[in-house]
């Protein structure tokens, strides 16, 4: 990746409190122009590394670069970064423009740029009209707008969104995921967004962080993340996956090894990085990647009987016993011919190696 | 309107539970004040006061500057104590305010515990540190710094103001004190994210959302130091004097209750226009409805 292209560098990061590890050995690259997000539980130490790069949190250990400066010495009124607050933490006794235009006063700008460059961060979150209402006088979408054009007025090298959308009810969550995506897309601007909604993670970012107990896990596209997690934590924190403890019993072709899981379960999948041929791994098998087929089908897969099924609306889950024993449980379209399927019916359960990935850790 | 509790026959609006809290003002509040401007009216000789009503007392407070002047010196006493309590209670207050865990009930306790004694006691404690043979005096003498007693620290407006600060400034800085403790401290670090400095944070965060409190406060200690009897008499010898002095004088030695009352209506006008006017300008409604609008 060429230096230009990186907004923020965070190298080596490590917080901590005591004897606890808030961040620990955090490496990691954030470009110019992306939305990037930090997924993790709470306590993972996603929103600590967000107030390191905004400067409310001092790391104590690593560096931290914004725009190839190391700004570990400036206070936040010094950086090139604003955030988004939780709670948004919109000035009560201002005006929606007050409230706006409050960074640029700071700076001491020009009041006439300033009240024009107001107008327009209104007009871009679709607040024209509002500039003048006191900001308990707003809906909680209307709350959101004005701290996002509290934020973008001042340009900032990176926007920081601190779970921003975390108290909304759903609809409106949604409503303003896909503002965010707007106004990210729009402006181009760098975006770092903590979360611990995998999904609102999923459809907003480019690359997402995983993070737990103050380490980082994996880095990726959603796709990555999702298709090959990098480790157990992240298999079990994105989406819901059958997890098979298994043994290697060898290598195949294309990338792929055999193993060995419970009751003599054959599986072939994705091999573990580092070339280990032997040992236990975690065979992950998503749970939609796992084909559910009436018992009268072709001789594919192998033979299992419906345990549980449950009704979710757009899709069927269904958890079934292999003939060997073994737990396995799947997703499906609620449609033919999977929705005839009922408990205690025999099936036959599918599935690609390509969707199965083996994890040594 | 819903009824609250359906099947529950109202009684009618019960107005007459009321009457405790209107019959307390009456009788504690209004009927006091009501006595004291009839009394204003009447007329005083050497004799003593009759009821009556004429203008006598007033046409006195009018004509002869020396009931004037000293309205003018004690709202003005009263206006730089509120001022000095103000420049002392705010780094108070905000001290208390920004203190965590255990300690801080440490600091309340000891702000507040000196204030669990009488104002009176709390007084007379100057004396023996200003007086003549006092601790500063006793100190300055030790240190090699002066020969002789310093005259001045006792017996004038100056320990007043000393007195006058240290027995009100609790009113001060509980309600700042409440005032910042209600900032929301992400406001505070919104601020600094958005560009301002420790000090612009505090003049455009800080002190407005505090206002109201500094304002409560203020009108407390003016009040209580425009009307003050105590501090004056027993720090401020004659020329530290203030109206509350005068005042008391006229009813206890000089039998002349109409003036007193006179004096008393006159500043409590004086002080009720002051609160109006200076209401205007200010936000007063903030500080009697809790900073809503």
């Amino acid at each position: 990746m060429a230096a230009e292209a990186v907004a923020v560098s965070i190298r080596k990061v490590g917080k901590r409190f005591g004897n606890v590890a808030a961040l620990d050995d955090v490496s990691l690259d954030i470009r110019r122009g992306e939305f990037f997000s930090l997924l993790g539980p709470s306590g993972c130490g996603k929103t600590t590394l967000l107030r390191s790069i905004g400067g409310f949190e001092a790391p104590t250990e690593g560096d931290i670069l914004i725009e190839g400066r190391s700004v570990l010495h400036l206070a936040p009124y010094e950086r090139p970064t604003n955030m988004i607050f939780q709670h948004l933490a919109l000035f009560p006794h201002l005006g929606v423009r007050e409230n706006v235009g409050f960074g640029l006063r700071m700076k001491g700008a020009d009041r006439a740029a300033s009240a024009r460059r107001v107008e327009e961060a209104l007009r871009l979150v679709r607040l024209e009209d509002y500039g003048e209402r006191r900001v308990d006088q707003l809906s909680g979408g209307q709350r959101q707008r004005v701290a996002m054009a509290r934020a973008l007025v001042n340009d900032p090298a990176v926007l920081l969104l601190d779970e921003p959308l975390g108290a909304l009810d759903l609809q409106l969550r949604l409503q303003m995921q896909e503002e965010l995506r707007r106004l990210q897309r729009q402006l181009g601007a760098t975006f770092v967004f903590v979360t611990h909604d995998q999904g609102e993670a999923m459809a907003m970012s480019d690359r997402i962080a995983v993070m737990n107990a103050g380490r980082l896990q994996q880095v990726g596209t959603p796709a990555e993340i999702y298709e090959r997690p990098a480790n157990r934590f992240v298999a079990t924190f994105v989406g819901h996956a059958n997890m098979i403890e298994a043994r290697l019993t060898g290598r195949a072709a294309e990338g792929l090894a055999e193993a060995e899981g419970p009751a003599g379960l054959r599986l072939r999948g994705i091999a573990p990085p580092h070339g280990a041929t032997d040992g236990g791994v975690l065979a992950v098998l998503r749970y939609e990647k796992l084909r559910i087929l009436p018992h009268g089908a072709d001789g594919e897969g192998i033979g299992a009987t419906v345990v549980e099924k449950t009704y979710m609306g757009s899709s069927l889950r269904f958890a079934c016993r292999t003939g060997a024993g073994a737990t396995m449980t799947a997703d499906t379209p609620n449609a033919m011919p999977q929705r005839d399927i009922g408990e205690g019916d025999m099936v036959r359960l599918a599935w690609s190696p390509e969707d199965v990935v083996l994890l040594t850790d | 309107m819903p009824r609250p509790f359906p099947g529950v026959r109202p009684i009618g609006k019960p107005f007459w539970l009321m009457l405790p809290g209107v019959a307390w003002l009456l009788v504690f509040g209004l009927a006091p004040v009501a006595f004291m401007v009839a009394v204003s009216f009447w007329r005083s000789s050497i004799f003593g006061t009759t009821p009556d009503f004429v203008f006598d007392s007033y046409a006195r407070i009018i004509e002869e500057p020396l009931y004037l002047d000293l309205i003018v010196k004690t709202l003005r006493m009263a206006a730089l104590t509120t001022l000095l309590s103000l420049l002392v209670s705010y780094p108070l207050a905000w001290f208390l305010a920004t203190r965590r865990g255990a300690w801080k009930a440490v600091w309340l306790v000891a702000v507040f515990v000196p204030f669990w004694i009488s104002y009176v006691v709390r007084t007379f404690v100057w004396l023996p540190i200003l007086g003549r043979n006092g601790l500063i005096n006793q100190s300055l003498m030790a240190l090699g710094i002066t020969d002789a007693p310093v005259e001045w620290l006792l017996y004038n407006e100056g320990a007043v103001y000393v007195g006058l600060v240290y027995v009100y400034t609790l009113f001060m800085t509980l309600p700042i004190y409440l005032a910042l403790g209600r900032i929301d401290p992400k406001l505070l670090e919104a601020a600094a994210d958005l560009g301002a400095r420790p000090w612009q944070t505090f003049r455009h965060v800080v002190l407005p959302l505090s206002w109201p409190g500094v304002l409560s406060g203020c009108i407390m200690v003016f009040l209580l130091a425009v009307s003050a009897y105590v501090t004056p008499r027993l720090l401020g010898g004659t020329s530290g004097i203030m109206l509350g002095n005068m005042i008391a004088s006229q009813f206890l030695s000089n039998n002349n209750w109409a003036m007193g009352a006179a004096l008393s209506v006159t500043l409590v006008g004086i002080v009720g226009a002051l609160l109006l006017v200076t209401g205007r300008w200010i936000g007063i409604a903030e500080v009697f409805t809790g900073g809503k609008k």
